[in-house]
């Protein structure tokens, strides 16, 4: 446990100053930031056509409401305490590369519910959306990683499992 | 009936969080006041030369600065205001995955929870207020801070970490580990299942 915990904490600490960087930030965190305004408005106009994207920015050609995708709301901080909770943890790579696809899709995918949530939120009352934005969706975002985390550890062998050659058939599993 | 630990763990954690929002909201002035002491207690030997008093209103610490608005010459003094409680929600996420899990000495987690999570509040209001005096304020006022580029680059990552990363990761963190028995069941269950299965 306490391998995991130290483990867990310095690739946090080492993705988080990764993701900081000016590169990480032009190649990743800027581009995804922007597809993730793409897909929430995409996912919106189904029912709103009223809303349309411009880089990071979701607003409503109705109202001029408008909610621009910041650190913390593009669920890259969210993917990096999983990522790194999941590398860190003792199980075979094959269930963690599973676990890792699996769980970004279920974080990024509460993540677009969020940013949707917001911008209806924001247009409906702001104390509401403050409340929601600040408090709510954090813990949320985290309940949600933790839950995916909960998920994946109860569904990966243990790691002397996985090493341990397979237990000898009974005696009468051959007649 | 729910017979699933975990499924019964995530709806109890979801029905426990707008209870424990609740308590933590209207009783942040209480529940924070340790964590304002320990700004206190940091900002006035560490940053002695930098703030005259922290006070607490509600949930907003504000720091007055010796630091001037304007030129050397000019009255007054510059004073921040940092909201607490955008540091402090992982309190009530704590809370209610504490509550969720249902162990027997739930109260004791609970009480370790909220004494483990303070100082990681303090770090988030003290790391806001010096970016709001290092970085965001206006050159003339950054200025009077003294902090080097180094200084202000650590100020930076400190605030960056201390706001996205610490406010929710740590709860989990503290959460896992005053938990272990409680998911070493969770495994437990399963692989007795698969077993049977």
């Amino acid at each position: 446990m306490i391998r995991f915990f130290v483990l867990f904490l310095v690739l946090l600490a080492l993705l988080f100053a990764l993701e900081l960087t000016p590169w990480a930030q032009a190649w990743f965190v800027v581009p995804w930031t922007n597809a993730l305004a793409t897909i929430s408005t995409s996912i919106v106009t189904l029912f709103d056509p009223n809303v349309v994207a411009t880089g990071k920015v979701m607003r409503s050609t109705v109202n001029g409401f408008a909610v621009s995708i910041e650190a913390g709301c593009n669920g890259v901080e969210a993917t990096i305490v999983l990522l790194a909770a999941m590398l860190a943890f003792p199980a075979p790579w094959k269930h963690k590369w599973i676990g890792l696809a699996i769980g970004i899709v279920a974080v990024q995918g509460l993540n677009v519910i969020r940013v949707i949530s917001l911008f209806y939120l924001g247009q409906w009352n702001h104390d509401v959306f403050e409340w929601a934005h600040l408090y709510v969706w954090q813990a949320l975002i985290m309940l949600d990683v933790l839950i995916v985390w909960l998920i994946w550890v109860r569904r990966v062998p243990r790691i002397d499992d996985a090493r341990s050659p397979p237990a000898a058939p009974p005696a009468f599993a051959g007649t | 009936m729910i017979k699933s630990p975990l499924t019964r763990f995530i709806l109890l954690a979801l029905a426990w969080l707008p209870v424990t929002f609740a308590i933590w909201y209207f009783a942040a002035p209480i529940l924070l006041w340790p964590a304002k002491l320990l700004i206190n207690l940091v900002a006035r030997t560490g940053f002695a030369d930098l703030v005259r008093s922290v006070d607490l209103a509600a949930a907003t610490v504000a720091f007055t600065t010796t630091l001037r608005p304007g030129s050397a010459q000019a009255g007054g003094a510059v004073s921040v205001d940092v909201n607490m409680l955008l540091y402090a929600f992982g309190l009530p996420l704590f809370a209610a995955l504490t509550l969720a899990a249902r162990q027997r000495d739930w109260w004791r987690a609970l009480a370790l929870g909220y004494v483990v999570l303070l100082p990681f509040i303090a770090w988030g209001v003290l790391a806001d207020f010096l970016k709001n005096i290092a970085i965001t304020a206006s050159p003339l006022i950054a200025s009077q801070t003294g902090f080097s580029a180094w200084q202000r680059e650590v100020i930076a990552f400190a605030f960056q970490f201390g706001s996205l990363i610490l406010p929710a990761v740590v709860p989990a963190i503290v959460w896992v580990l005053t938990h272990r028995k409680f998911l070493e069941r969770l495994r437990d269950r399963r692989a007795v299942r698969q077993a049977s299965g």
